[in-house]
């Protein structure tokens, strides 16, 4: 009887021990967003809440094209995508210094979603200052090919 | 009016209260007054399910629109297979589902007991208070609302836009992820694994609630059967899961899938804690029947994760209102079960005979109880806190930088020990403790010694995945860990399995014999499912973004690695094989795949306009609109273009039929032309602008893309088969190509639909997951044998 209740109390701690441990440790290091910014690999984005209209108006006035970015937390793919090719240094680089990026959260802002004829993540949508669409990427595309993409949609909106 | 389905629910509800209340007077007051009706009464209620079960399938068959259910999940061009499994394909109907199951067991422990023990009719009270919460469950979210009550097209018909008895023609129609044949089989197994567990948990309230013996005898039957259904439920699922492509390989810790494995293990937790209580039963008295409780709260929780939309998950199609009703549930049972618990643990005598010191039997079981129990937190913690995090701080989480690694680095070294203790226990024997001690300490050191042999893949958490960087320090330590060190274990688990088996095997008595291999049999299970899943996961070789031209149909293609795919055939079909182009129109799909059949000649193509560019030419001024037609035959759709003095006014998701002719790699030199230097148009179809008409039939709501391959390795044919891509108005899937070996590995090819004229491909190499599904099949062999004695000594 006393073993059995050693052995209990040893496993209780533990499992507390561990329910802790994980749940700081997801606050700390694996935070997907709050209500204001989204932090997808590595990049922070606006969040839908903090208004996309704001976004477009920081657009107009620094001149940046839109990137918009549909993701969900379940999407195997979307984790790769943000590591891999988001999380590039030359695809961050450009896209932390010379766009306006929004994050759209698929199981939240569903509304945005069917605006833009979005059903499925990771999907990206560029768009000039004004909101035209400029270009759909949809799908885990890789840094390879998203790197021009980026690059002349970034050129072509500043000229 | 109220619909005939709902008039069923609620004279079920009424004949069960009745029932209830001839029990409660039984038992309460010794009144007999309704006693004779109790069971003709439980007997009819399970009748009258049955009917409204099957008007609701029938309603699905016909296509009777008018009920919100049948529209959101029917269409009239599904196949009739897909429509008899639409009935469980959302909430409203797996809630029918279960309480239909629940009454049927309910009827027949009815048959069965007569009710004539104290027992038996406790349990039915418990068993009926259930089924009366979940009928209730069911007309909130009632599968026979009328679509005419929904905010929508209430609005619409205060409006005057709709007729006040509005049917809409078509269905909505399933997720093309449903339509597949392993999702007709998961859903049922599932709920009728969540309805049977009702009789064991109501059996274990009453022997807390009254000390009645006999509850285990009762309800082990009921144990071993829900045992094989949710395991059958759990591995259907991750067939279609490995079958279906999105969330990647076989089991990927999706919240749903995890939710459902977590009652499994309390239950299979419950199921060895039994087993010891049944031979003394002062042994797990409180144990035992607090595991069987706990297994069916879990029960309920799944169903909340299962369907709410709190728990991101790619099951979560739709959101709860009865979520609260099942939280309330948990709130009430937990709160009794607690209280009885812990009135039962400080009664508990202090008298156990037992075995002296930490090794004996009892308290190895018991460490095994506690094995599964911490497992089943792991899976429950995962799924849990993030959803909290987000109800209370608005946060959203992961649990690590890739949820599986959670799951995987936690589980690993508990599933070790329990493997151990597996091993120790299986083949336990007083006599030779001394003996199968040191055995024990031997196998313990291997693992030890074997968890810092380097390797160049093989840990727990893969080193060269980019998520392995930006794990916490504590997280990379277990990962770290070779996973070499399986092997000592697993070794020690076959070699004791095989052991009780030739001990089996020497009894002369029939009926232990055969329970015995079927132990022996499930415990093989384990083995081989935890051999299949972690040498599939570790060894899996990928090819990615393999791109073929369809123009090289026949020829071998190297893909890199020694591998080579060569492309057969490439053929559209709809799934409910009706035409779905217009006459004399060519699918998009057929001139991508045969474009030599139609360059330079007329083409007649007809399809949903997707995207549009207008291009003015500088002067003399010319208009050049450049549509994207899709027929839904095809991902990617097909530019069309032509030109007029003035620019056309074509807007997207016009629905046109054009005559032209076909062009190969055109460019233009405008500026926004779709097709530039840079990226020519493969194929492009230009008409003027009078062989432009309006309207296109509908297109059908199914299509399916084939592509026939054969996969080589080193010049020789290691695989062949079809994979299909399937396009619907509610999304696409993909059905990989599967092929195995008698090695055991598979070859896998995922076909993610046409565009521009390449065929998309990941081709896989599996290794060992066959040995999983081996397992699966084990568990379910060796628990109908152990089923199969019970019956028979029963009758005996």
């Amino acid at each position: 009887m006393r073993t059995k209740k050693l052995v209990s109390i040893i496993v209780l701690v533990l499992i507390l021990l561990f329910a802790y441990f994980s749940y700081n440790t997801a606050l700390s290091n694996f935070t997907l967003s709050d209500k204001n910014a989204s932090y997808l690999g590595g990049i922070k984005f606006h969040r839908a809440a903090s208004g996309l209209e704001e976004s477009f108006q920081i657009a107009q006035q620094e001149n940046k094209p839109i990137m918009m970015y549909f993701w969900a937390i379940w999407c195997q793919y979307c984790a790769g995508f943000q590591t891999n090719t988001l999380g590039n240094p030359q695809v961050k680089k450009i896209l932390e210094e010379d766009y306006i990026l929004v994050a759209m959260d698929l199981d939240i802002d569903r509304e945005v979603a069917r605006q833009y004829a979005v059903s499925y993540p990771p999907y990206l949508v560029f768009m000039d200052p004004k909101g035209n669409i400029l270009q759909r990427v949809p799908g885990a595309v890789d840094a390879d090919y998203l790197l021009p993409i980026v690059t002349k949609i970034r050129d072509d909106v500043r000229r | 009016m109220i619909p005939l389905g709902d008039i069923l629910l609620y004279a079920s509800l009424a004949v069960s209260v009745i029932a209830l209340a001839g029990l409660l007077l039984k038992d309460l007051k010794n009144i007999e007054l309704l006693n004779k009706f109790v069971t003709p009464a439980i007997i009819l209620v399970a009748g009258i399910l049955t009917f409204s079960y099957l008007l609701l399938t029938y309603y699905f068959v016909n296509g009777n629109f008018e009920y919100d259910y049948v529209w959101q999940y029917s269409s009239s061009d599904l196949p009739l297979v897909y429509k008899l499994s639409g009935t469980w394909a959302g909430q409203p109907g797996t809630y029918l589902l279960w309480v239909w199951v629940v009454y049927l067991s309910a009827a027949w422990l009815a048959w069965t007991t007569k009710h004539s023990t104290a027992l038996a009719r406790r349990t039915q009270i418990i068993t009926l208070l259930t089924g009366i919460y979940l009928i209730i469950l069911t007309l909130i979210q009632t599968p026979f609302k009328l679509i005419i009550e929904r905010p929508e097209v209430v609005e619409m018909i205060a409006k005057g836009t709709l007729q006040p008895d509005f049917v809409p023609e078509v269905g909505n129609g399933l997720n093309a992820l449903l339509v597949n044949f392993w999702m007709i089989v998961h859903p049922p197994f599932m709920f009728i694994g969540y309805a049977t567990m009702t009789i064991p948990f109501a059996a274990a309230i009453v022997y807390l609630l009254t000390k009645e013996d006999g509850w285990e005898e009762l309800g082990r039957q009921w144990t071993r059967f829900t045992w094989l259904l949710l395991g059958m439920g759990i591995a259907v699922g991750g067939v279609w899961a490995y079958l279906v492509l999105g969330w990647g390989g076989f089991w990927a810790w999706d919240p749903v899938e995890t939710a459902s494995f977590i009652p499994w293990l309390t239950l299979t937790g419950f199921m060895h804690a039994a087993a010891l209580h049944r031979k003394n039963k002062t042994t797990f008295s409180t144990a035992a029947p607090i595991l069987a409780i706990v297994s069916f709260i879990l029960v309920l929780y799944a169903a909340i994760v299962v369907r709410s939309g709190l728990f991101n998950s790619v099951h979560a199609f739709g959101e709860t209102s009865t979520g609260t009703l099942l939280i309330i549930f948990i709130v009430i049972v937990s709160l009794v079960s607690l209280v009885l618990g812990m009135r039962r643990y400080f009664e508990e005598p202090d008298k156990i005979i037992e075995d002296s010191g930490f090794w004996n039997k009892t308290n190895i079981f018991y460490v095994t109880l506690l094995l599964f129990v911490i497992l089943a937190f792991i899976s429950l913690w995962g799924i849990s806190f993030p959803a909290f995090i987000q109800l209370t701080q608005g946060l959203k989480v992961g649990v690590a930088s890739d949820t599986k690694n959670f799951f995987n680095v936690w589980s690993y070294p508990f599933t070790i020990v329990l493997l151990l203790a597996l091993g120790f226990c299986l083949n336990y024997n007083e006599r030779e403790k001394e003996e199968q001690k040191k055995i024990l300490f031997i196998v313990i050191g291997l693992t030890i010694v074997t968890m810092f042999l380097r390797t160049e893949t093989f840990y727990v958490l893969d080193h060269s995945s980019p998520f392995w960087a930006r794990e916490p320090p504590f997280y990379k330590l277990i990962g770290n860990i070779s996973v070499i060190s399986i092997f000592p274990s697993l070794i020690y688990a076959t070699w004791s399995t095989i052991q009780r088996l030739i001990t089996y095997l020497r009894i002369e008595s029939i009926k232990p014999k055969i329970k015995g291999i079927g132990i022996a049999i499930v415990h093989f299970g384990v083995v081989f499912i935890l051999l299949g899943a972690i040498l599939s996961s570790n060894f899996t070789q990928t090819i990615d973004r393999i791109n073929i031209p369809l123009a090289t149909k026949g020829e071998l293609v190297p893909v890199g690695h020694g591998y080579g795919i060569k492309i057969i055939d490439f053929s559209t079909r709809n799934l409910a094989e009706t035409k779905n182009v217009p006459a004399g129109a060519v699918s998009i799909s057929e001139i991508y795949g045969s474009p030599e059949n139609y360059v330079s000649n007329n083409v007649k193509i007809s399809g949903k306009v997707t995207d549009v560019a207008n291009v003015q030419s500088p002067p003399p001024v010319v208009y050049t609109t450049y549509m994207k037609i899709n027929d839904g035959t095809y991902t990617d759709g097909l530019w069309a273009a032509t030109q007029s003095d003035e620019p056309l006014n074509i807007q997207e998701g016009l629905e046109l039929t054009m005559e032209g002719f076909l062009m190969t790699g055109f460019k233009s030199n405008s500026t926004g032309s779709p097709c530039t230097a840079v990226t020519p148009c493969d194929l492009i179809v230009f008409s003027s602008p009078e062989q432009i008409t309006g309207g296109a039939t509908a297109a059908g709501k199914y299509n399916v893309q084939s592509v026939r391959l054969e996969v080589y390795q080193d010049n020789r044919k290691i695989g062949s088969g079809v994979a299909e891509y399937l396009q619907s108005d509610g999304g696409s899937g993909t059905f990989p190509l599967v092929d195995s070996s008698i090695t055991g590995t598979d070859v896998y090819v995922i076909f993610q639909g046409l565009g521009g004229g390449t065929v998309p491909l990941t081709l896989k190499i599996i290794p060992a997951v066959n040995f999983a599904w081996i397992g699966v099949v084990l568990f379910a062999l060796g628990i109908i044998l152990i089923m199969a004695v019970k019956t028979k000594s029963k009758d005996g």
